[in-house]
């Protein structure tokens, strides 16, 4: 069961760190950089519940505000470069994030035991959830609760005249600016927006997982994240989430019976819906399909 | 000063490779403006059948860089096909994250072929120490800077004195009008990918001979220097790749011999975002960028 929980688990996370990217995609940029900001959230929010002694909830809170700053800070920078440079850009930004956490030391003692991140040999030990009595389910509830509140927030900023305007600047940014619409703001806005996600995403995963290891925060990450937006498409929230499902639950442990060829296929399947469906899963096209489905099955139902 | 002046003297040398990988992202943005992230990678994996030949079968060097160049090659074209040319003109983003899938998939291929961390890697000579004056310099970084001098004149020659090699710049420079002259961008784009992995083959047999060493860490290491590299020097710019190589050479070197191997990796990410901030377009790009603001505010 713990198994299926921990699957339940990593599919929430990943999803708040799809939608941390799914913000920056829908005013056009590209980003690298969310796995850098998941690292900050992850060491933030541990080093204030393990060294501090926080309660959770106050340190994941400060942990977003925390990586919320550092997007916000980066986002002026980078924005002065788009496109193709941009992923370069905030690529070099997420590795150099890395190295630091490589490198980062802070031992204190806490009750005659050695705590805190230890450079190379990363951050264990990181035991909140297990000395506060939570349960599994517990955590798995809290991450969800977040997961729900994250997309519930960002499907009604859709709706709203803050969507229209992240999409205006996604679609053209010269016509986006010519209608009055601050691009700069707008972007700087959605990186702080997606830093501050993606920290939250962090200091889940670093509770959940309890142990951080700079290894988990490469470029293969980075390119997660962005892979769940893009595979799913902008047109909506949910398209990440079934992204994420069909990544992380059906390709990464559905194929695990493959043994160690697994990584093969996982890559040619993404390249197959890539070339197949370059805008994502959930295209415009496929959304008409799928409302003319339930159309038919509702007036087949009245009739 | 003379401390300062070794350390450019091996920063100029080592940044010889990191021109060479800055060429191949360079020319392959410039033909389809595109990034490729398996670039490094699939060097790596072609390196890792050079080693494998190299230890199953023959000590022949020529045979090891033979192999590294043809497998390289192989992957390039491979990576080419499936992802580039496979998948649609304005699908940049879907490109770019298919060739790093792919990335994947190398890398898997790479632990299946050795799968063990560290291999030792061949060199043509080996290693001695030149005394210059006050100065010394390593042989192999000699026979480096060296071939990629002739490497590059032999790139310089391909592009400006032969049809093929016009073909590329004329498709790098404008898409639309190439094809109404007609040629076959599909074409031109398999030509540069050959072309570009060629120089990618030898850069990372050369780069791997001074180390001595191949790891499975190598393809990020070469996508990363090869990256940053470029946009030291300006996207798309074939003399910015080569001076950005240099720069990062050098600062590298200095920051090393001053701070250390984790200054050194650092210094690569700080420089790259000092450029960015004081001359976005890099150091030859700046022109390119003056030019697309110029047009954004015409309109």
């Amino acid at each position: 069961m713990d198994y299926y929980l921990n699957l339940i688990n990593t599919i929430g996370i990943h999803t708040l760190l799809g939608l941390s990217a799914y913000v920056l995609l829908l005013t056009g940029q590209l980003s690298m950089a969310q796995a850098g900001f998941f690292a900050v959230g992850a060491y933030s929010a541990s080093v204030l519940t393990v060294i501090f002694g926080w309660s959770i909830l106050p340190a994941i809170g400060l942990a977003m505000l925390i990586t919320g700053f550092l997007a916000f800070l980066v986002g002026f920078p980078a924005l002065r470069v788009r496109g193709l440079m941009l992923v370069v850009a905030t690529l070099a930004f997420g590795e150099f994030v890395r190295l630091f956490f490589h490198n980062f030391r802070w031992r204190v003692t806490q009750d005659g035991v050695e705590v805190g991140p230890d450079g190379t040999m990363g951050f264990s030990e990181i035991r909140y959830f297990a000395e506060h009595g939570w349960t599994s389910w517990e955590v798995a509830s809290l991450i969800w609760i977040f997961v729900i509140i994250v997309m519930a927030l960002i499907w009604w900023a859709d709706q709203t005249r803050s969507g229209a305007v992240l999409r205006a600047v996604g679609e053209d940014e010269l016509a986006a600016g010519t209608v009055g619409i601050d691009v700069t703001v707008v972007k700087v806005a959605a990186m702080t927006a997606g830093g501050v996600i993606a920290g939250l995403a962090g200091s889940l995963y670093a509770h959940q997982i309890t142990m951080l290891d700079h290894h988990a925060f490469t470029v293969l990450l980075a390119t997660f994240a962005i892979a769940y937006p893009i595979l799913g498409g902008v047109s909506n929230v949910f398209g990440t989430l079934v992204a994420v499902i069909f990544i992380q639950g059906l390709l990464v442990e559905g194929l695990r019976f493959l043994g160690d060829w697994r990584m093969l296929l996982f890559g040619a399947l993404i390249v197959v819906v890539m070339n197949l469906k370059p805008r994502g899963l959930f295209d415009s096209q496929t959304l008409r399909w799928i409302k003319n489905v339930l159309r038919l099955r509702l007036s087949r139902r009245l009739s | 000063m003379t401390d300062f002046l070794q350390n450019c003297i091996d920063g100029v040398m080592f940044g010889s490779g990191y021109a060479l990988l800055a060429l191949g992202f360079t020319l392959v943005f410039g033909v389809m403006k595109r990034l490729n992230l398996s670039f490094g990678p699939s060097i790596m994996l072609g390196a890792y059948a050079g080693t494998w030949v190299y230890l199953n079968f023959s000590q022949n060097v020529l045979l090891v860089v033979l192999v590294t160049v043809m497998i390289t090659v192989a992957v390039g074209i491979y990576v080419e096909r499936l992802c580039f040319w496979a998948v649609r003109r304005d699908a940049t983003i879907a490109s770019m994250v298919s060739s790093f899938v792919i990335w994947m998939q190398l890398e898997e291929v790479a632990m299946h072929l050795l799968p063990e961390r560290t291999y030792p890697f061949p060199a043509f000579f080996t290693s001695t120490v030149i005394d210059i004056g006050p100065f010394f310099v390593r042989s192999e970084h000699i026979s480096m800077f060296l071939l990629t001098l002739v490497l590059l004149a032999l790139l310089h020659l391909f592009l400006f004195r032969t049809r093929p090699g016009l073909a590329v710049r004329a498709v790098s420079d404008n898409p639309l009008a190439s094809r109404y002259m007609g040629i076959n961008s599909s074409n031109v784009l398999f030509l540069a990918f050959a072309v570009v992995s060629v120089l990618g083959g030898l850069a990372g047999f050369l780069i791997l001979s001074a180390d001595s060493q191949v790891t499975p860490f190598f393809g990020l290491w070469a996508t990363f220097k090869g990256l940053i590299a470029m946009m030291l020097g300006g996207m798309g710019s074939l003399p910015g790749a080569i001076l950005g190589g240099l720069l990062l050479g050098v600062v590298e070197a200095n920051a090393f011999w001053y701070g250390g191997p984790v200054v050194r990796d650092i210094s690569a990410y700080l420089l790259l975002f000092m450029m960015l901030i004081v001359r976005p377009g890099g150091l030859v790009g700046q022109r390119i960028v003056a030019q697309q603001q110029a047009a954004y505010e015409r309109v």
